[in-house]
């Protein structure tokens, strides 16, 4: 990958080797000794399994995010398993989601055994809550909101809606690390939060990782034996149960990374902020609205364009990584087919699928580099 | 006696420390690549891992327990079906059964501690659909026998290779002997990586293309999804500290070998001591002694410095999670016996002969 210090947008542009990219992890890594050290400390030590260094992480995230527990797991796609089957979720139950998602939202709901019920996407790319209520049945066992691209779903609505016909809330929370709703942060959301290690993910590691926050002692207790094969103690096994544990080596890097989740988290908010103003004045672009009460930590920044692809292809070229995510949503995939749905089902999810694209805003970001992104979707228009 | 010798039951730091200048150097060109999740790393590894095994196909994912899970959910086992494995094994054994939702059949096992051919002929119903011999302690299970009752009832057989990376049975590698197999990289296994890790081999092409998509979130590419899958991945950082040791495995596997040489000679009268038969090759992940008076005979090791284990005291068949199996104590006589008298001794290969010695003499002197 190549380093982008000293950036000099026109020599870029001439040589055509300028690398606007949303991969920032060897420039993170550029800061590895402390990890390095700590690791080399917990290797020798033979810690490797649930070690004093996940425990720590779970507790300063507990706190971070105003819960009593979290619970380190193998990646995020097991988090959002391991809770549905934490709420006892099988075969025959529904649970509620957007198409407009990650593959793991509905692979977590199928492979738990139950079916997805999706409910259209809002122009904010979350559901849409006061869709929610049609699409509850006798089946109905939980609410799967995700909280795209780091944005809060509309909680008020999606949990007095949960209260009223008794379901269970799991956030899929993946990429709102240190989001807000109205105050609240976003592992506080919903009886479940799910969130994601994943290299690329505001908060992350360096491999697969995952954590599950809860307030719920019982729901924490279930988690624990679930995710280390149903063991209590070291021979005796209580159920039957998974191994999906966070690597205490990894657990190092989250802890290093989570003292500077607010520059992180800052860096972006304020990314996101300057492309805004720079693009919202292009009419073929449409910024999303922002809300004041939510505190949207853009693990991706989303406009939607006319003409995408041939966006995309002319930024790409022209070294700026510009990603969809996704242009095929959920209902529309090869493995969904057995749900029946086909193209018009989900009006919203599909148009933002045709017209989404993702612009780097990551900390390693510079003004000069935003600026150069801005010119170049003006030029593309122009 | 000479001054009293502490022998820890595992000693990871040791082999860390003779390997540590390439493994931080592994650390540190896969950090900079700035490429965490699969890529060229993994496959390098899964690529020695193959040749290594002598199957064609090598996959890492996130665990051992996954390795087994994915492959009977490769296979299609699930709900209604029954799958017949050893009760003596660790649980993983039985909950990837539960968790792929067929029901876990046990059987018993004979003196080398593998499943008794006899035991698993008796538990085939018209519901079964795999044998999952497990290679317990590193020895290969009697394949020969296994595969002969499978192929008569039309059976998969799916290896628990987890204990025995390297182990040979009739001169071919264990992970080549049945349709797939699973193998554990958990830090205390012979091959083992820094964190959760596991592999799956197999020579069915089919197979192999089917488990990549199921690992990876049924993905076919970036943007298609072919079937909602799992994801259990092997860290690419993981796979690259694999690999530096998959070129040393044969070397340790040969000093585990050599330990276990001098244990079963030492003590081969006075407790029972595994033996080799001349067409295997175990690697010994475990050295398992037996006798009457264990719980006497490990305290008076801890006494002498030898840290010992039970690999399990509790056959699975009698855990709390298998209470709806309908088992009873007394169903596996043999495994019921085994884990109330076998202990199992320190080996690794960081172990010196001076410590080896140690561990000879404190078993002599409990019995002198």
């Amino acid at each position: 990958m190549t380093t982008v210090h000293n950036f000099l947008p026109e020599q870029y542009r001439q040589t055509n080797q300028i690398s606007i990219n949303h991969n920032y992890l060897a420039q993170q890594f550029a800061d590895h000794d402390v990890i390095l050290n700590k690791i080399r400390e917990v290797v020798i030590r033979g810690d490797f399994t649930l070690g004093a260094e996940v425990d720590v992480l779970e507790r300063e995230y507990a706190e971070l995010n105003g819960v009593r527990h979290a619970i380190g797991v193998g990646s995020g796609t097991d988090a959002l398993f391991l809770s549905l089957k934490a709420l006892g979720i099988d075969k025959g139950d529904e649970v509620i989601t957007t198409p407009f998602t990650f593959y793991a939202t509905i692979g977590a709901i199928v492979t738990a055994g139950a079916t997805p019920v999706f409910v259209d996407a809002g122009a904010d790319y979350n559901i849409d809550a006061s869709q929610i209520e049609a699409k509850i049945t006798p089946r109905t066992k939980a609410i799967m909101p995700v909280h795209w691209s780091g944005k809060p779903c509309d909680m008020d609505t999606i949990e007095a809606i949960a209260e009223r016909h008794g379901l269970a809330v799991v956030s899929d929370a993946c990429h709102a690390i240190k989001a807000r709703y109205k105050g609240r942060p976003s592992g506080s959301l919903g009886t479940i939060a799910c969130f994601s290690f994943h290299p690329l993910k505001n908060l992350n590691v360096w491999g697969d990782g995952g954590i599950i926050t809860t307030n719920s002692d019982e729901l924490a207790d279930k988690l624990r034996l679930l995710r280390n094969h149903g063991l209590v103690g070291r021979d005796e096994c209580r159920v039957f149960a998974y191994n999906s544990r966070l690597d205490t080596v990894q657990a190092v890097v989250a802890r290093h990374l989570l003292g500077k989740i607010d520059h992180i988290t800052e860096s972006r908010v304020s990314h996101a902020a300057y492309f805004d103003q720079g693009l919202r004045s292009i009419p073929q672009i449409t910024v999303p609205a922002r809300e004041p009460d939510i505190y949207q930590v853009y693990h991706l920044y989303q406009i939607l364009c006319e003409n995408r692809n041939a966006l995309q292809a002319y930024l790409i070229e022209r070294g700026v990584d510009a990603k969809a995510h996704y242009p095929v949503p959920m209902h529309l995939q090869p493995a969904a087919a057995f749900l029946g749905h086909k193209a018009g089902d989900f009006p919203v999810t599909e148009k933002i699928s045709a017209h989404t694209l993702s612009l780097p805003v990551h900390e390693f970001i510079t003004r000069e580099q935003q600026d150069f992104v801005i010119q170049l979707i003006r030029d593309f228009y122009a | 006696m000479p001054e009293q010798k502490t022998i820890p039951f595992v000693d990871l730091a040791r082999q860390f420390r003779s390997i540590e200048t390439e493994l931080t150097q592994a650390f540190l060109d896969v950090g900079r690549s700035g490429g965490y999740i699969m890529g060229d790393r993994l496959e390098s590894f899964e690529r020695k891992a193959a040749d290594f095994l002598g199957v064609a196909h090598a996959l890492g994912v996130a665990d051992g327990s996954d390795a087994l899970f994915l492959i009977l959910k490769a296979l299609g086992i699930g709900p209604g079906d029954e799958v017949i494995t050893a009760t003596n094994s660790f649980i993983a054994s039985a909950w990837v059964i539960v968790a792929a939702g067929a029901k876990p059949v046990f059987a018993d096992v004979r003196d080398d501690f593998n499943i008794d051919p006899d035991s698993v002929r008796a538990a085939v119903t018209p519901r079964t659909r795999a044998i999952i011999p497990v290679h317990l302690t590193g020895r290969p299970a009697p394949m020969d026998e296994i595969n002969a009752i499978a192929q008569s009832h039309g059976l998969h057989v799916i290896e628990d290779a987890a204990q025995a990376i390297g182990a040979r049975y009739h001169g071919k590698r264990v992970g080549g002997l049945g349709i797939a197999a699973g193998f554990s990289l958990h830090p205390l296994k012979n091959l083992g990586v820094y964190g959760d890790g596991g592999l799956i081999t197999t020579n069915d092409d089919k197979l192999a293309a089917h488990l990549r998509k199921l690992r990876n979130h049924g993905l076919r590419n970036r943007d298609e999804c072919e079937l909602w899958g799992f994801n259990s991945r092997l860290d690419t950082l993981q796979a690259a500290f694999a690999e530096i040791k998959l070129a040393r495995l044969d070397a340790w596997n040969a000093r585990c070998r050599q330990i276990a040489s001098t244990y079963r000679e030492g003590l081969k009268d006075f407790v029972q001591v595994p033996v080799d038969q001349d067409w295997e090759e175990c690697v010994y992940h475990n050295f398992v002694i037996r006798t009457e008076q264990r719980d006497a005979l490990m305290a008076h090791l801890k006494d002498k410095g030898v840290d010992t284990r039970i690999h399990y005291p509790i056959p699975i068949h009698l855990q709390d999670a298998a209470k709806d199996l309908g088992y009873k104590a007394g169903d596996f006589p043999q495994a019921e016996r085994f884990a109330k008298t076998m202990i199992s001794l320190p080996i690794y290969p960081e172990l010196d002969d001076e410590q080896v010695s140690w561990v000879v003499e404190a078993v002599k002197s409990y019995f002198a």
